[in-house]
């Protein structure tokens, strides 16, 4: 009798349920290798199982160029005023089927300098029901824009208020449990629950301000959790009408500034979001008309001692103050055809110690087609901080190639 | 306990009672979605007491800007079949729907899922599928419903899909196509009369809905005044499509509800030609309200333009 060690390897596991041949891996494998599973070709001259490199199952892909020229003014000395153009992204994306039940995609994205990846996850709809299991790197699922690309929004910008107390993008690596559930024959209901290990976001190093982040390492209790609740419906035979709650909870974060660090903090962000829609019967008109509610509460407001010195250098964190603010925007898009829109945002907000601020956004899209637009684009920012306020000028020009999609939610 | 966890957890037991929400299931007949109008007319007819119809467009929709509703969502999760035109026809609004609703009933693949565009000979098939050509569509021209013929591929491809989801149904089915065939040889022998001296017509359009219906009449279209199809007219086109019209003489404009605007009134102003208004799906205009009534309806309307014999109900 000889006697054959076995050794179990999931992946190999995986690849023989597969059944399939060797294809874009090594070319030749022996027991004990890793094999990566790949999909078995169906075009007539691979049937004759001689191509490695069969392109059958490839992903879907598609970039978007985004580009904008502005003009700024600042009050404030300290801030560069005048002509700029950018390229603001490229973003690049792939998206296919996994199997029958799942299906997963990227999005990365460049301005130039860096590289990031906006997200990269699989979406599982094989719990059963009106569920969906996401996994992976994911925008988060708050409100009717935080989910939302930069290139994808009404306007240039996210409304200020949601930059402020949320973040430019609010990126979580994590897994996020959403269903739905009809209501009569017009209305449905959807939530999520999602866990992530930071919702924190990123944001460039400012002299005088302090870093905040989640330990990377840390108790189960102290993940970062977002919930959605949110419920739409018909209204007449032309309208929609939406309400959402949401919530973004960070339990146990840190900040540091100067080598001076405040443990144990915690804020929450919490929103209300309402949405009318009017679409006429050729579908080519269409009013929107929305606003979100925020309140930010937690250790919101940095106490800092900066010597008696202008240098930030020597600032330091001395504590935190538990506070609450609150803060909203709300907008209104018309488009009266296929082509042309215009619309208007407005978002104010406290920013503690009873600072406000607020900005106005207008702007105009001329759609070429439903691959390209260009946008112009006139905001004012203003708050109570001495030289704070700004004026700017915009033209926004973005193309989107090839198949386009973020796995975003409504 | 952190304010925040305290408001998560009550949020998660909130979503998780709505997720708990049972939809029974009430309805004995075959629930069948449609995506427009004139599948909604010829699923019922065939389909008869047996079937309950519900219909996503209204009629008048650019199929390419139609806005996904919450009832929609909840007419797909609860159906029993879903028949479709296909070939790319509802792509700006259908994969998301079905995505979301998540029915493995009318997923793609089953039987209930009816795309009614199988074994059609589509026209305008794109060699090279790029977007320099417009919004193409890569299995060809998918306006088969604007065909007089298109109602009886759609008649044959819905009584399969209904067969086979509801065999029990099956004589049912086979008596009512049987009946609605009839219908169609009758208005096929009007159309038909209405239509003998169209050929070599020519006709200008907005959009390339109307090409199966030239095609089979022997029309001659003679430009269009998107400049490639989904992509708007420019006033370098429209320039170029007047002086081209002018060249041509008679000229009539085919144009749909949607698309009727000022586009059309420039070019018609410009070139004198005569416009043509008419449905693109049934129930845009009234007296559509049946795929025969809205074939009906086209024929007379172009035999009135053209000054030949109108059809006779």
């Amino acid at each position: 009798m000889r006697a054959t060690p076995l050794r179990f390897s999931p992946v190999a596991a995986l690849a023989a349920l597969a059944g399939t041949g060797a294809a874009q891996q090594a070319a030749f494998t022996t027991p004990g290798m890793v094999q990566t599973p790949s999909p078995k070709s169906e075009t007539s001259t691979a049937s004759g199982q001689s191509d490695r490199f069969d392109s059958t199952f490839n992903p879907a892909f598609s970039f978007v160029v985004d580009t904008v020229a502005d003009y700024l003014h600042a009050d404030d000395d300290s801030v560069d005023s005048g002509v700029d153009a950018q390229l603001r992204t490229l973003e690049f994306g792939a998206q296919a089927w996994v199997d029958p039940d799942a299906w997963a995609y990227f999005i990365g994205a460049t301005d130039g300098d860096v590289v990031s990846i906006e997200e990269a996850a699989v979406h599982y709809k094989g719990l059963g029901g009106n569920t969906t299991l996401r996994a992976g790197r994911i925008f988060i699922d708050f409100g009717k824009q935080m989910q939302t690309h930069v290139h994808e929004l009404r306007t240039l910008e996210r409304p200020l208020v949601l930059r402020t107390y949320l973040g430019e993008e609010v990126k979580g690596d994590g897994l996020e449990y959403d269903g739905w559930a009809g209501v009569g024959d017009t209305t449905v209901v959807r939530w999520s629950v999602g866990a992530f290990a930071s919702l924190v976001p990123e944001s460039d190093e400012v002299a005088g301000v302090p870093t905040v982040s989640v330990a990377s390492r840390k108790n189960a209790g102290d993940l970062n959790f977002t919930a959605r609740l949110t419920g739409f419906t018909d209204v007449g035979e032309n309208g929609l009408f939406q309400a959402g709650v949401s919530g973004r909870f960070i339990p146990n974060e840190s900040a540091e500034l100067n080598g001076s660090e405040q443990t144990g903090l915690s804020s929450s962000v919490y929103g209300l979001d309402l949405t009318y829609g009017w679409t006429s019967d050729d579908a080519r008109r269409n009013l929107t008309v929305g606003g979100e509610f925020l309140v930010n509460t937690g250790d919101t407001v940095a106490r800092i001692d900066d010597m008696s010195t202008a240098d930030a250098s020597d600032d330091t964190l001395t504590g935190f103050a538990r506070d609450t603010q609150t803060g909203w925007y709300a907008f209104t898009d018309w488009a009266w055809n296929q082509k042309h829109s215009v619309g208007v945002q407005y978002s104010e907000l406290e920013l503690g110690d009873g600072i406000q601020a607020g900005e106005v956004e207008l702007y105009y899209t001329r759609a070429f087609s439903e691959f390209h637009r260009l946008r112009f684009v006139a905001s004012s920012y203003d708050t109570d901080v001495q030289d704070g306020d700004s004026l700017r000028f915009a033209i926004q020009y973005t193309a989107i190639i090839g198949a386009h999609g973020h796995g975003t939610n409504w | 306990m952190h304010t925040g966890r305290r408001l998560f957890l009550t949020l998660l037991l909130l979503v998780s009672a709505a997720m708990t929400s049972v939809q029974a299931s009430t309805a004995s007949k075959l629930r069948v979605v449609a995506t427009i109008p004139d599948l909604g007319d010829i699923t019922s007819e065939i389909g008869g007491d047996r079937v309950q119809v519900t219909t996503l467009t209204k009629g008048r929709e650019n199929l390419h800007y139609v806005v996904a509703r919450p009832s929609h969502l909840v007419a797909l999760s609860r159906a029993d079949a879903l028949v479709q035109i296909g070939l790319s026809l509802e792509s700006g609004f259908l994969p998301g729907l079905l995505e979301n609703a998540n029915n493995p009933k009318i997923r793609p693949g089953a039987p209930g899922f009816i795309n009614t565009s199988v074994g059609w000979e589509a026209i305008q098939i794109p060699t090279t599928v790029t977007r320099k050509d417009g919004d193409v569509h890569p299995d060809g021209n998918p306006h088969l419903n604007l065909d007089p013929r298109g109602g009886r591929q759609i008649a044959g491809r819905v009584l399969a899909g209904l067969v086979a989801v509801d065999p029990d149904g099956k004589a049912t089915y086979e008596a009512r196509a049987a009946e609605y065939a009839q219908k169609l040889d009758a208005a096929e022998e009007r159309w038909k009369t209405a239509s003998k001296d169209w050929s070599g017509r020519k006709i200008v359009v907005y959009h390339k809905e109307f090409d199966y219906l030239a095609a089979l009449y022997g029309l001659d279209i003679v430009g269009t005044l998107e400049t490639k199809p989904g992509i708007p007219p420019t006033p370098g086109h429209l320039a170029e499509l007047v002086a081209k019209m002018k060249a041509a003489g008679d000229v009539t404009i085919l144009t749909a509800p949607w698309s009727n605007g000022g586009e059309v009134e420039q070019v018609a102003k410009a070139t004198g030609a005569r416009v043509v208004e008419l449905p693109n799906q049934c129930g845009g205009i009234a007296g559509t309200d049946t795929w025969i009534g809205m074939q009906d309806l086209i024929h007379d309307r172009l035999a009135k333009a053209f000054g030949t014999t109108a059809s006779q109900k």
